[in-house]
């Protein structure tokens, strides 16, 4: 875990991922105070452009763009982590409980993640949604935690599967220790990395899939997040009357939230797995090496 | 073929959980299954189709189970019932209508992505650490956070709108008339090129990554070691040697990915307006049509079933591990 | 001896980590001679791979060689580059791995493999190529026909003789064998090395032997050198070696062999009956 920690905090990439996804979060907590005006507030003419009173430009409706995409972040971060931690949570239990008990256990929980898995899961999420009706934060992430637990649930299992015959747990098992112990204590620490990375990874998804699920419609419209967002900016045809801005705040959240995310993503996939680092040698030591060489040349 | 035979079955399997899904969903709703799944076909279908239609779903009178099995007959002899929004036109219609335009998208987008992505992949990985790989790999990387949905905004708007480039919507001009003319065609494939290179970029990030990962991974192992030592060409070696092994976790991952595949051209239908299956279905969720929205989840599960087998077909022939004597 | 096939003199090799350069070889010095067979034993991480893949120029970054020269038939091995190292390559000094698992391209038949090296290096006429990789397969007791199969067809044993035919193809002058029986069974181990000895005898190249087996080594080898820290500290032949050991290390290492005739260990404090 310390080695971890340090790699870590060598990695460029991850300390911007970091900074980026931290100042989101900030922006969630603090909206109602870093707003300058109320999401649903009548402030402005309809569909003006970006200004220095407007920094991002007003909606249809004549509401402040920028507001509502900070007011917007906490619905889109609450949902996303939501639902990231749901997936997470399955996964990682469906994971590690076929690959340690092995057997008909992991036959049956195998099967059942390899079904979860091939069946397309926007298809499945937009049937459920679409009975559901008006669909809150709250119901998204479920839909999309229920539903997207599979890719988690099969890479643990695999993890699970190799460490398992490793002395140490062995030993714990020849020590009697009962199975939960063994899990918890043996084998969840060494799945850290690749928890850290799935939960990341799930964020990222559900953030994505709760904005496009809102921008089909099947959101609750009254709720302010960067898919209701663009839901409105569609159904009002904002990018063919030319208000381009009513979309790309959203988009430019997404992406950046995004970026930010997936730049942790990578930095811990380094970390996870040492051959993916590009060791870059040190130019003081490639000197050093170039200047032993030389000696030798002239040997 | 014990290998494909196993894979057919579970094939077979996940085929009839979607379904069951599809039977479940309506009845775990609060209220009666009937007035969910035909609140708005009430009043847009005469009473016999509405009978029709509850024959096909199995929510006649009868017991569950005995309810349970008529729909799977429904759904094995392929009636999906009558689409509400597109009335007269049954569920299969409206889906078959729309269906290869959503696979031309799907295919011609993959086939791009791949092959680009793939040699990316490789040329980064063979000269790890290379200014080609420092600034490829991350920028690829971040590429696949930006969500389709976003990629086809902006794509629609820069090129679209903003700079008129391209057609913004449909995949032809309306006023023309359809048939294997060089206008037409031509047409075709102009309103072709926002969407499919939309749908491309979506994908592109995940092959540069899934092969540059793969490859470096491999590059240790033994027999590539040997093939240096060996004095083999750097271009076989790098092909044939690397490349070729590296590509079996890509065929798999691809049979895996399509599902996003597939949902990120539903999307990109949507803002491109191409009558696919994708906005066909966002038509039928707006106008609440069950049958439609539910035929569609099959029709989806069985193009990603066939995609994978596919896909364990492709494996068969490239890996001679897989075959036994 | 007389004018040595392979000359290596103060060969240094260093390892690059992130803040560092670590001494993996430090001034190691020998010569093999034609047809001569020198065993390299040691623990591990004792340096005797680096110094094998430093003289086979197959050493990549973080590693690099940083003193000494290597010349093998007289040529400076070290000075090569590009196009000439390549062409060097297995025809002068070629190479036997560990692991007969994966030396081989599974998805290649045996057959393209062989086909593969004969193209590298010039020979590009199909029915010499079949012949000659007929006659080397023959040679390891492995039937021309099974040219057409796949590695996994074949056992760990039968498959480690491939790469034994294929190291042998060029008709090279020395050939670096690292480790090339410690993945096998004991019994298919000793039957490869009879075989090898059988080839050396009427091929007549030399071979640069990596080992931690000693046993094994004082059988198959002319001269031993014992590695110890990136160091090489003692060479000899196995019997002068084992009689009259010149380094604290080499008398500790040949003690250590677990002998047959010997007095069972006691386990525990209070003494067996």
């Amino acid at each position: 875990m310390r080695s971890f920690l340090t790699a870590l905090r060598g990695n460029p990439k991850a300390a911007v991922g970091a900074v980026i996804v931290a100042i989101f979060l900030a922006v969630a907590l603090l909206a109602p105070v870093l707003a300058p005006a109320g999401p649903n507030q009548r402030v402005a003419r309809p569909h003006e452009a970006p200004s220095a009173e407007h920094v991002m430009g007003s909606t249809r409706m004549g509401r402040d763009v920028l507001s509502q995409t900070i007011h917007g972040t906490r619905t889109s971060l609450a949902v996303g982590l939501a639902a990231g931690a749901l997936v997470t949570v399955l996964g990682v239990a469906v994971g590690i409980t076929a690959g340690y008990f092995g057997g008909r256990v992991d036959e049956g929980l195998s099967l059942l993640t390899n079904i979860v898995l091939v069946i397309p899961n926007l298809p499945l999420m937009l049937v459920l949604a679409a009975f559901i009706g008006q669909a809150g934060p709250l119901v998204i992430a479920g839909i999309i935690g229920f539903t997207s637990w599979g890719w988690g649930a099969r890479v643990v299992r695999a993890q699970t599967l190799s460490l398992r015959e490793r002395d140490f747990v062995r030993a714990a098992e020849l020590l009697g220790e009962p199975a939960w112990r063994v899990i918890g204590s043996e084998l969840l620490p060494n799945l850290v990395s690749l928890v850290g990375l799935n939960f990341i990874g799930s964020v990222l998804y559900a953030v994505i899939t709760e904005a496009t699920l809102e921008f089909l419609g099947l959101g609750d419209p009254l709720i302010v997040s960067w898919g209701t967002m663009l839901y409105h900016a569609q159904a009002t045809s904002a990018l063919q009357v030319g208000a381009w801005w009513e979309m790309a705040a959203p988009c430019l959240a997404l992406i950046l939230f995004g970026s930010g995310l997936s730049l942790m993503n990578f930095a811990l996939d380094e970390v996870a797995n040492p051959r993916l680092r590009t060791l870059k040698v040190p130019p003081a030591l490639l000197a050093a090496v170039r200047a032993r060489g030389a000696g030798r040349e002239a040997a | 073929m014990a290998f494909l035979l196993r894979r057919i079955g579970f094939y077979v399997a996940a085929f009839l959980v979607a379904a069951t899904f599809n039977f479940l969903v309506p009845r775990l709703m609060p209220g009666d299954p009937v007035d969910v799944m035909f609140a708005q076909a009430g009043t847009a279908l005469p009473p016999e189709s509405l009978e029709a239609l509850k024959a096909t779903f199995g929510l006649m009178d009868e017991p569950l189970p005995v309810q349970y099995l008529r729909y799977l007959g429904s759904v094995f002899t392929w009636d999906l019932g009558l689409s509400v929004k597109f009335h007269p036109l049954s569920v299969n219609e409206v889906l078959w209508r729309a269906l290869p335009w959503t696979l031309f998208l799907v295919l011609t987008a993959s086939a791009l992505a791949f092959a680009a992505g793939t040699l990316a992949g490789i040329h980064a990985a063979w000269r790890r650490g290379g200014r080609f790989d420092s600034v490829g790999a991350p920028a690829a990387v971040m590429l696949q956070a930006v969500p389709p949905l976003v990629v086809s905004l902006v794509a629609l708007y820069l090129f679209g709108i903003a700079l008129k480039w391209l057609p913004t919507g449909y995949a032809w001009a309306p006023l023309l008339d359809p048939g294997w003319t060089p206008e037409f065609l031509g047409s075709v494939a102009a309103h072709a090129v926002l969407p499919v290179v939309t749908l491309a970029l979506t994908q592109l990030g995940g092959y540069v990554v899934t092969m540059r990962n793969s490859m470096i991974n491999l590059l240790g192992e033994d027999y590539i070691v040997l093939g240096t030592a060996k004095g083999l060409d750097d271009r076989r070696l790098r092909m044939a040697y690397a490349a070729r092994n590296a590509m079996l976790p890509t065929v798999t991952s691809f049979a895996m990915t399509l599902g996003a595949v597939f949902g990120g051209a539903l999307i990109t239908e949507v803002v491109f307006n191409y009558p696919g299956l994708g906005y066909t279905l966002y038509q039928g969720i707006t106008a609440r049509d069950y049958p439609l929205i539910q035929g569609q989840l099959l029709v989806m599960t069985l193009a990603m079933l066939t995609a994978n087998l596919a896909a364990d077909l492709v494996c068969l022939a490239l890996d001679p591990r897989l075959r036994r004597a | 001896m007389t004018t040595p096939l392979l000359s290596v003199r103060g060969l240094c090799v260093d390892y690059a980590t992130s803040d560092r350069l670590v001494r993996a070889a430090h001034e190691v010095s020998f010569d093999i001679g034609p047809g001569e067979v020198l065993g390299l034993a040691g623990e591990s991480g004792s340096g005797k791979s680096t110094v094998a893949f430093a003289v086979a120029r197959l050493h990549r970054p973080p590693a690099f060689v940083t003193g000494g020269t290597v010349m093998l038939d007289g040529t400076d091995v070290l000075a090569l580059e590009g196009e000439d190292l390549r062409r060097w390559r297995w025809r002068h000094l070629s190479v036997v791995l560990q692991s007969a698992m994966n030396a081989l391209n599974p998805l290649l038949t045996v057959e393209a493999q062989f086909r593969d090296l004969f193209e590298a290096h010039g020979i590009t006429n199909r029915t010499e190529i079949a012949d000659r990789s007929a006659e080397l397969v023959r040679m390891v007791g492995i039937s021309p026909d099974r040219l057409r199969d796949h590695p996994h067809r074949f056992s760990g044993g039968m498959r480690q003789r491939l790469v034994i035919a294929m190291a042998l193809a060029l008709s090279p002058k020395l050939v670096i064998m690292d480790e090339p029986t410690t993945a096998l069974d004991v019994v298919v181990q000793r039957e490869i090395l009879e075989e090898v000895a059988e080839l050396r005898r009427r091929l007549g190249f030399s071979v640069l032997f990596i080992t931690h087996d000693l046993a094994l080594m004082s059988q198959f080898c002319d001269r031993v050198g014992i590695m110890l820290n990136g160091q090489l500290v003692e060479t000899a032949a196995p019997s002068d070696m084992i009689a009259a050991p010149r380094h604290p290390y080499t008398a500790k290492l040949w003690a250590s062999l677990p002998r047959l005739d010997a007095d069972p260990l006691p386990l525990s404090k209070e003494a067996a009956p």
